[in-house]
């Protein structure tokens, strides 16, 4: 043995966290488990949550094989993978499909972009904090209906305030809704106008869990700001931000009201030419104004499908990054 | 009252190969106050826990009174428990709390109130009774804990650990004030710390476990003069005995380039086995001696604490390739010494201070 | 030592509560790029970011008080008008709004209320209780956070027409009274604002398991609860894929008699932003008083999350 140090930093060392799990784990049964309370808590949510989520979301792939329809719910005939194979040869899904890309990526780079630079804003000593804060929240407490019928009006052709200005800077009226890209440009500036605020405080609030010291360290190194932004705050954030670019992406394949309630007169065909259906209007067109139920289902799972890819490659990306740091 | 006893008591935790606590057996009287001590992960805080009815038993038995418990809730075993992190209510107040085990008891409100009252008159906290634990110090808080327990005039009291998050002076002066205070009302207390002052000076008796077994119990001066093996002899006391591994040679143990003189039939036993013997001293038993006496070391670092000072040695002419037993030694002397590192003295251990263990079992032998 | 939060302490403060970030006040550290004082520019960049969040909703005020010539005229008006009880009995003429605000009322209570009971119970066995497949339900509650909603409509309303639910609320309230994030969000906010010792105490003090739920972990999960109560509500306020299946405009909730209000074949264009005003005006009002706990709610999430 070694000089005895002195005990009190080795009692510090020492000091013995209770084993951390709390409910003792159990090998022998006895009274004292308390095994079967874990079930009696959880089961009011799994009943509601089996019966209104798990259920549906394996109906519906069943659905997906069969040839029915609203009116004709119980019965149906089995028609395989047909639903599918007519899917993937169907224009409309092609289009939709292609839709919900562009419309997704205008919607989601801009935005996230834009919410770091605003979170970073935000991130300063500001007075009216609380006030600025709440401003940016605001529209992500509008309803989907709301915004859109307001920024429909925003875009309209003849009197639309956008034109408007437009017009009062010397440039032409365009047609926002009658085009391609000007109707999914509107259509995703109604999603990033909605979005933006909300994902500008998630960022907010991973910037404030960096801790302070590795700022100072980065000054003393002499980064400049830009720099400490760069190589300091981004790779801080780059869970959260896959994080949302997750979340955004699955918002975005699932992209239904804004499109549905843009033309203004209720039809869900996204358009006059399909410029701004998506997946998710197609799917409700399928079902409920085609009433081809099995077809719709399909549409579902595909989507479902897309999201599944989306989340499997921001997973790889991330584990590889994660991997790469270490 | 009541008393405590451990019978064969094993935990082990599932995904574990060791058992946490290994056949325990150990008894407390009615009244008394027993520490276990011991370093992390000992099952010192798991022992506790499975008295007090939040650890499964795996096997063996677990007595308070003459009940057997060992299958019993908590709540039925009648015992208070203070937490390391005192586990106050948040939401409740200090009065609260230290009713809340009566008022689920059914006891009538008058009554909770007088109880309450009466134990906040002992802790000195009746002006905070209707304060939240946020509100208090942590002093505060730890005597809320206190009161919490002893309002319900349990059994046992339980306590895991209660003074560790208090700062160094504060849990010197509560340390004395619980021992008081658990004397005073005369309930069998079982005590669980990490640290070998908090335990001499508090416990009747004190338990040493190690890697889940027990290894010594016996009050603090049987302890201290007679640790049973090297564990306990390096743990108890600070600064720690001296303990050196050397060859037994004739007369006694080779330290260094002498030999320390040892008893010749410990010497024997001792040595039986591995033909070395460990033997231990306190810093405080050594004595200069003059030159050629005892043996030889050399002053690395000389620590003046002012009422003594430490000096940190070694051993002159040690082997250098015996890394496995650095033969450090540290000795307490006067304050203000003028002994300079890099100075050599010669020191002599008094026979009745010499500790000897069989480092092939690590026990004492007498 | 333990990273449990100090259970002396109040649970709120003692956990990372990020409504109000310690580090404005900026006294020590945050010399860096986050923490510097907010320039010109910054307040000027703020203030354009703020205008763009208010102003279509200041529109839609602008907009719903003026008649539609009005609002066609160049340069457009700016300022709100007379008209705006005139344009909003016109969409109440024309939209049952005033029903829809009171189904939203119930119904996204109802939601409430539903989803912070069952998701808080079940957080808490998540986060707190042993019981075997703990760890598979818990994946099964994660994952299902990312299907689409479209996954589960077409059975659903299969079931609500075989029930004949079809236009009734308990169609719209019973598939949204649970829900994954509720519980992942609940089980987040227990593991570290509950520390284990203090359900000890509970059973050590005689309470039974249901007295530790309401006496000890309830008290402690209520800042949660209300955090998870204030977006529920939104959430289930905004809802509209589901809504606009299961009923229709003869008893919609706001969003489905908005939806309604903005397919007219006539645009009217005044009479639709009155509508939308009142439809969103409640939520607004519960904004005005929240605004500050809901914000902090979102971004305690997202740090927990």
């Amino acid at each position: 043995m070694t000089i005895a140090s002195d005990s009190r930093p080795r009692a510090v060392a020492l000091q013995p966290p209770p084993p951390a799990a709390a409910p003792p784990p159990v090998r022998r049964t006895t009274r004292l488990t308390r095994n079967r309370w874990g079930y009696a808590y959880v089961a009011p949510f799994f009943l509601v949550f089996g019966a209104f989520s798990l259920f549906p979301f394996l109906y519906t792939a069943w659905v997906s094989l069969h040839r029915t329809s609203l009116s004709n719910i119980d019965g149906g005939t089995f028609i395989g993978l047909e639903n599918y194979r007519n899917l993937l040869q169907s224009e409309f899904f092609w289009n939709a499909a292609r839709n919900t890309l562009t419309i997704g990526v205008l919607a989601t780079v801009p935005q996230l972009c834009m919410a770091l630079g605003l979170a970073h804003l935000l991130n300063y000593k500001l007075r009216h904090r609380t006030f600025f804060r709440t401003v940016m929240l605001m529209p992500y407490a509008t309803s989907i209906a709301a915004a859109t019928l307001v920024f429909a009006q925003l875009f309209g052709r003849d009197y639309g305030l956008i034109n408007t200005a437009l017009e009062a800077v010397g440039l032409e009226r365009i047609d926002w809704e009658g085009g391609t890209w000007s109707s999914q440009i509107a259509i995703a500036v109604i999603v990033t106008w909605r979005w933006t605020g909300y994902n500008a405080l998630i960022y907010l609030a991973a910037m404030q869990s960096i801790p302070g010291e590795l700022y100072e360290a980065a000054e003393i190194d002499g980064a400049s700001r830009w720099k400490q932004f760069l190589h300091v705050t981004i790779p801080s954030l780059r869970p959260t931000i896959l994080f949302t670019v997750v979340i955004s992406t699955i918002g975005a394949v699932q992209l239904f009201g804004e499109p549905l309630l843009f033309s203004g007169n209720g039809t869900t065909s996204g358009g006059t030419s399909g410029q701004y259906q998506t997946l998710g209007l197609l799917m409700y067109q399928q079902g409920w104004s085609n009433f081809h139920i099995g077809q719709a289902a399909a549409t579902a799972w595909a989507m479902f499908m897309i999201i599944l890819v989306i989340v499997g490659v921001n997973a790889v990306i991330g584990r590889l990054r994660a991997r790469a740091d270490r | 009252m009541a008393t405590v006893s451990f019978q064969q008591a094993t935990r082990v935790y599932p995904n574990s190969e060791r058992p946490a606590v290994d056949a325990l057996d150990l008894d407390v009287a009615d009244g008394e106050f027993l520490v276990l001590v011991g370093p992390s992960g000992c099952g010192k805080s798991t022992s506790l826990r499975m008295l007090a009815g939040l650890e499964e038993v795996d096997s063996g038995s677990v007595l308070i009174g003459d009940r057997d418990v060992t299958d019993s809730p908590p709540k039925q075993r009648d015992i208070a428990m203070v937490f390391q992190n005192y586990a106050l209510y948040p939401h409740m107040t200090v009065g609260e709390n230290m009713g809340f085990a009566l008022k689920l008891a059914g006891v009538k409100k008058t009554e909770i109130a007088g109880r309450v009252a009466a134990a906040a008159k002992i802790l000195d906290l009746e002006a905070y009774l209707e304060r939240r634990p946020k509100a208090l110090s942590g002093g505060q808080r730890q005597r809320v804990a206190m009161g919490r327990a002893i309002v319900r005039q349990p059994q046992v009291f339980l306590m895991d650990e209660p003074l560790s998050n208090l700062d160094a002076k504060l849990r010197v002066q509560t340390r004395t004030q619980i021992a008081a205070l658990v004397k005073r009302l005369g309930t069998t207390t079982v005590y669980v710390t990490h640290d070998q002052v908090e335990a001499m000076t508090m416990g009747d008796r004190v338990a040493v476990l190690k890697d889940g077994v027990l290894l010594q119990c016996a009050a603090p001066a049987e302890l201290y003069d007679r640790p049973a093996n090297v564990f306990v002899a390096g743990f108890i006391g600070s600064p720690a005995m001296n303990l050196v591994t050397g060859a037994a040679v004739e007369g006694g143990v080779r330290l260094g380039g002498t030999v320390l003189p040892v008893p010749r039939d410990r010497l024997a036993r001792a040595a039986a086995a591995s033909g070395r013997v460990t033997v231990g001293f306190r810093p405080e038993s050594l004595q200069l001696v003059g030159p050629g006496e005892g043996f030889e070391v050399v002053v690395d670092v000389a620590e003046h604490l002012g009422s003594d000072a430490y000096l940190y040695t070694r051993l002159a002419g040690a082997d250098p390739d015996d890394a496995l037993h650095p033969a450090d030694v540290v000795v307490r002397t006067e304050p203000r010494s003028s002994v300079v590192p890099g100075q050599s003295l010669w020191l002599g251990v008094p026979p009745d201070a010499l500790h000897v263990f069989d480092p092939a079992t690590s026990q004492r032998v007498d | 030592m333990t990273t449990i939060a100090l259970p002396g302490t109040d649970s709120t403060t003692a956990t990372p509560q990020a409504a109000p970030p310690v580090r404005r006040s900026g006294a020590k550290g945050g010399t860096g790029g986050r923490a510097g004082r907010a320039g010109p520019v910054t307040y000027t960049l703020l203030t354009l970011s703020a205008l763009v969040s208010i102003f279509p909703l200041y529109w839609t005020m602008v907009a719903g008080s003026h008649t539609n010539a009005e609002i066609a005229a160049t340069p457009p008006p700016f300022l709100p008008d007379a008209s705006l009880f005139e344009n909003i009995g016109a969409a109440l003429e024309q939209a049952p709004i005033g029903l829809a605000i009171l189904n939203s009322v119930v119904v996204a209570g109802s939601i409430t209320v539903g989803t912070v009971l069952f998701c808080t119970l079940a957080g808490f066995a998540f986060a707190k209780l042993r019981f075997r497949g703990k760890g598979l339900l818990l994946s099964l509650v994660i994952g299902t956070m990312m299907v689409p909603t479209q996954l589960a409509v077409i059975p659903l309303f299969m079931m609500i027409a075989e029930l004949q639910w079809v236009n009734q609320l308990q169609a719209v309230v019973l598939p949204t009274l649970v829900s994954a994030f509720g519980v992942f969000f609940m089980r987040q906010y227990l593991i570290s604002a509950l520390p284990d010792e203090l359900l000890e105490a509970g059973r050590v003090d005689g309470a039974s398991t249901a007295r530790i739920f309401w006496s000890i972990v309830v008290p402690v999960a209520r800042p949660a609860m209300a955090v998870l109560a204030m977006l529920t509500f939104l959430t289930a306020w905004n809802d509209f894929f589901w809504p606009i299946i299961a009923l229709t405009n003869s008893n919609p909730t706001v969003q489905v008699a908005l939806a309604g209000l903005g397919s007219g074949y006539v645009p009217q264009r005044a009479v639709i932003m009155a509508g939308t005003l009142l439809g969103t005006l409640p939520v607004l009002i519960v904004f005005a008083v929240l605004g500050k706990q809901i914000v902090g709610g979102i971004m305690q999430g997202a740090v927990k999350g």
